[in-house]
C-alpha cells in the first residue's frame, strides 16, 4: 500500500508539475493558476460540497468500469449506459408522482434498470453471438446518444424549452439537499459500500476476481464464466446507469442534451489510473472532481480556460500509469541488486 | 440516375475517412499492438488541417498540419507504449481523451471560439478533374471530380497491399505481430518496427482527419471525428487487417452513411445518424456467426 501510494503521490505531482510547465510556456503564472483551482474545488464548505456532488457521476462510471476490467469483461459502454439510466429515471420522474420515500427509490432503481438494460443488449449479443463487447459496447455508446437525442427533442421535448430538453421531473423525485450538500453523495457511499462487500467478501466478487486474473484457472476451478459474465455485465451497466440517474435528480432535475457530458469517459479513465481498485477509484474520482469543479474558478481568476483540465487529466493518467511500471522496475532491480550484494558479503 | 450518384458519391464521402484510418489501423494491428488512439489520431488531423489551412492560406499546408498533429499523437503513444512499456489500451484511451481535450484548449485559445469554427480563410482540398476519366460514360462523373484525398486513399490501399505483402519490411511488420521474440532474436528489434508502424499510422489517421475537416466541410467542430476511428477499428478487427476486407467494408459504412442521409426524409435526422453504428453491429454478427460455422 504504501508503495502504491508514494508512485501515485510522484505520479500526480509530475502531471501537475508537466501541466504548470505548459502555462509557463502559454504565459501563465501556474502557481497562482493551481492556487485559483484548488481554493475554488477545496476550500470551505460549499466549494466541498459542489466537489463532492460533481464526484458522484465520475466515481459510480468509475466502479463501473473498474468492476468490469477487474473481472474481465472489457465493458466501455458507460457513456451510453449512463445515458440510458438517465433516460429511464426522467420516464420515471415524469410519469410518477409518489411520496418522496417510494419515489426516490423507485427512481433510483429505474436508472439502474436503464443502465443494465443497456450492458445486457451488449452481455446478451456476446452470449448468443459470440460477438466481443469492446465494440457493441462502443457501438451502443453512439446509439444511445443519439436515441436520447430524439428521446428529447420529439416525445419528451418540453414545449416551452429553446433547445432540446425534457420538463422537469415531479418535485418528489428530486434528492434532498441538506444546506450545501446533496444527497446523492449519500446514494453514492451506499452503492460503493454494497459493491466493495460485493467484490471482497462474497462468493461472487471472489469469482469475478478470479475469472479476471486468470479467466482458464477460473474455469477449471468450477466458476461458471458464462453467468458471471452475464452479472458484472449488468452490475457494471447498472451503475453506470445509477450514475445517468443521479446526475438528473441531483442537478438540472431533467434531462438536458450533452447531460452526460464527459462523466463516463472520464470515469474509465479514473478506473485506469486506479488500476481497477475500488477504493482508489473513489480516491482518484475526488481528486478529479475536485480538478473539474475548479476548472470554473481558475477560468474566472486566472486567464486558463477550463479546458486545461481535460489535457492536465490526460496527462495525469499516463504519467501515473507509465509511472507505475516504471517505479516497480526500479524498486525491484534496487532490492534484487541489494539482495545480490548480501549474497556476496 | 442522380440519386444513384449521390449515393455513390455519399459512400465514397463517407468511406473515406474510415478507410484511411482502418489503413493505419492495419499496419499496427500487424504489428502486434492494441492501437485504439485512431479516434483520436483523426481528430488531432482534423484540427492540425484546419490550423494549417487557416494560417497558411494553402490547403496543403493544412494537410502537412494535419499529418504533423496526428503524428504528434502517434508519438507520444510510442513514448508510453513502446518506450515506457505502458498497457496499450490504458494509453490508447488516454490519448483519445487527450484529443479530445487539446483540440477543444487549442480551439478557445488559437480560435478564441467553443464548439466549433469556420471561417472563409480556410481553403479546402480541391477536387481532382482528370481530362481522361471524365469521358468514360456512365462513370465519368464518379471516377474524376472527387476530392484528392480520395485519389491519395486509392493510393494509400494499393501501396499499402504492395507494402503488407510483398517487401521486406511487410514481412518483418506481420513477424512482429505473429511472433515477436522470433522476430527479434533474428535480430530485427521489434519495437523499431512497431515505431514505424505507428508513424504510418499517424500519417494516415492524419489524411483521415484532413478528409473530415477540409474535405466536403472547411470547419473544425468539437470532438468531429464522431466514433469513426473506432468504426475503423471494428472494420480492422472485422476482418483481422486485411486491407481488401477493410477496403469492402469501409464502402459498406460509407454506403450505410449515404443512405441514412438519403433515409432522412421519411425519420428523424437522429435514427438516421445511427446507421452506420448499426450497420457495424450487423457486420460484427455476421463475422461472428462465420467464424462460429468455421469453428464447427
Amino acid at each position: 500500500m504504501g508503495r502504491k501510494l508514494i508512485s501515485a503521490l510522484l505520479g500526480v505531482l509530475i502531471a501537475l508539475a508537466l501541466g504548470a510547465l505548459i502555462m509557463l510556456l502559454q504565459g501563465y503564472n501556474p502557481l497562482s493558476t493551481y492556487a485559483a483551482l484548488f481554493s475554488f474545488s477545496l476550500l470551505g464548505w460549499s466549494p466541498l460540497a459542489t466537489t463532492l456532488r460533481n464526484a458522484v457521476p465520475l466515481i459510480l462510471t468509475g466502479l463501473s468500469a473498474s468492476v468490469a476490467f477487474a473481472s474481465g469483461p472489457v465493458n466501455l459502454g458507460q457513456p451510453g449506459q449512463l445515458l440510458m439510466g438517465a433516460l429511464f429515471a426522467t420516464l420515471g420522474g415524469l410519469s410518477l408522482d409518489l411520496p418522496p420515500l417510494v419515489m426516490i427509490p423507485v427512481l433510483l432503481l429505474l436508472a439502474m434498470l436503464g443502465g443494465a438494460f443497456w450492458s445486457g443488449l451488449a452481455a446478451l449479443a456476446r452470449h448468443w453471438f459470440n460477438m466481443d463487447e469492446f465494440i457493441t459496447t462502443l457501438m451502443l455508446n453512439m446509439i444511445a446518444d443519439y436515441f436520447t437525442y430524439w428521446a428529447i427533442s420529439y416525445p419528451l421535448y418540453d414545449a416551452e424549452a429553446f433547445s432540446p430538453m425534457t420538463p422537469q421531473i415531479h418535485r418528489a423525485g428530486w434528492l434532498p439537499e441538506f444546506g450545501d450538500f446533496n444527497s446523492n453523495v449519500l446514494v453514492m457511499l451506499a452503492a460503493f459500500g454494497a459493491l466493495w462487500f460485493l467484490f471482497n467478501r462474497l462468493t461472487a466478487g471472489y469469482e469475478w476476481r478470479l475469472t479476471g486474473q486468470n479467466g482458464l484457472f477460473a474455469r477449471l476451478g468450477g466458476v461458471n464464466i458464462e453467468r458471471n459474465y452475464l452479472a458484472v455485465m449488468l452490475v457494471t451497466g447498472a451503475l453506470a446507469g445509477l450514475a445517468g440517474g443521479l446526475v438528473v435528480m441531483a442537478g438540472p432535475h431533467r434531462f438536458l442534451k450533452g447531460l452526460g457530458a464527459n462523466y463516463a469517459w472520464d470515469g474509465v479513465m479514473i478506473a485506469v489510473v486506479a488500476n481497477n481498485g475500488l477504493v482508489g477509484t473513489l480516491l482518484y474520482g475526488l481528486f478529479f472532481s475536485s480538478l473539474q469543479t475548479g476548472a470554473l474558478g481558475m477560468e474566472l481568476i486566472t486567464a486558463v480556460p477550463g479546458e486545461f483540465i481535460q489535457v492536465l487529466q490526460a496527462v495525469i493518467v499516463l504519467v501515473v500509469v507509465a509511472g507505475r511500471g516504471r517505479l516497480d522496475w526500479l524498486l525491484e532491480r534496487s532490492l534484487a541488486r541489494q539482495k545480490a550484494r548480501e549474497r556476496a558479503a | 440516375m442522380n440519386i444513384f450518384k449521390g449515393l455513390i458519391n455519399g459512400m465514397i464521402a463517407g468511406a473515406t475517412p474510415i478507410l484511411l484510418a482502418a489503413l493505419g489501423g492495419t499496419y499496427t494491428y500487424y504489428a502486434g499492438i492494441f492501437n485504439i488512439a485512431m479516434e483520436g489520431m483523426m481528430l488531432a488531423g482534423a484540427f492540425g488541417a484546419v490550423l494549417g489551412s487557416y494560417f497558411f492560406h494553402s490547403w496543403l499546408a493544412g494537410l502537412l498540419c494535419a499529418i504533423l498533429g496526428s503524428t504528434l499523437l502517434a508519438l507520444i503513444f510510442i513514448l508510453f507504449a513502446v518506450v515506457l512499456k505502458t498497457d496499450e489500451f490504458i494509453t490508447g484511451i488516454a490519448l483519445n481523451l487527450f484529443a479530445v481535450g487539446a483540440t477543444t484548449y487549442l480551439l478557445r485559445q488559437i480560435f478564441a471560439v467553443k464548439g466549433a469554427f469556420s471561417s472563409p480563410e480556410i481553403l479546402p482540398i480541391p477536387r481532382l478533374h482528370l481530362a481522361g476519366l471524365e469521358k468514360v460514360p456512365v462513370l465519368g462523373e464518379i471516377l474524376s471530380g472527387q476530392n484528392l484525398l480520395v485519389y491519395l486513399m486509392l493510393a494509400a490501399l494499393l501501396l499499402s497491399v504492395y507494402v503488407i505483402f510483398k517487401t521486406r519490411f511487410g514481412l518483418r511488420l506481420r513477424a512482429a505481430g505473429y511472433n515477436a521474440p522470433s522476430l527479434d532474436s533474428s535480430g530485427v528489434r521489434t519495437a523499431v518496427i512497431r515505431v514505424w508502424a505507428l508513424l504510418i499510422c499517424g500519417v494516415l489517421c492524419g489524411l483521415a482527419g484532413a478528409y473530415l475537416s477540409l474535405g466536403y466541410v472547411t470547419l473544425f467542430s468539437e470532438n468531429m471525428s464522431a466514433g469513426r476511428g473506432w468504426i475503423s477499428l471494428a472494420a480492422v478487427i472485422l476482418v483481422n487487417g486485411n486491407p481488401w476486407g477493410i477496403a469492402l467494408i469501409s464502402l459498406l459504412f460509407g454506403f450505410t452513411d449515404g443512405l441514412g442521409l438519403w433515409l432522412q426524409q421519411s425519420l428523424p435526422s437522429q435514427f438516421t445518424a445511427m446507421v452506420p453504428y448499426l450497420a457495424t453491429l450487423a457486420a460484427l454478427y455476421f463475422y461472428s456467426m462465420r467464424r462460429k460455422r468455421l469453428a464447427r
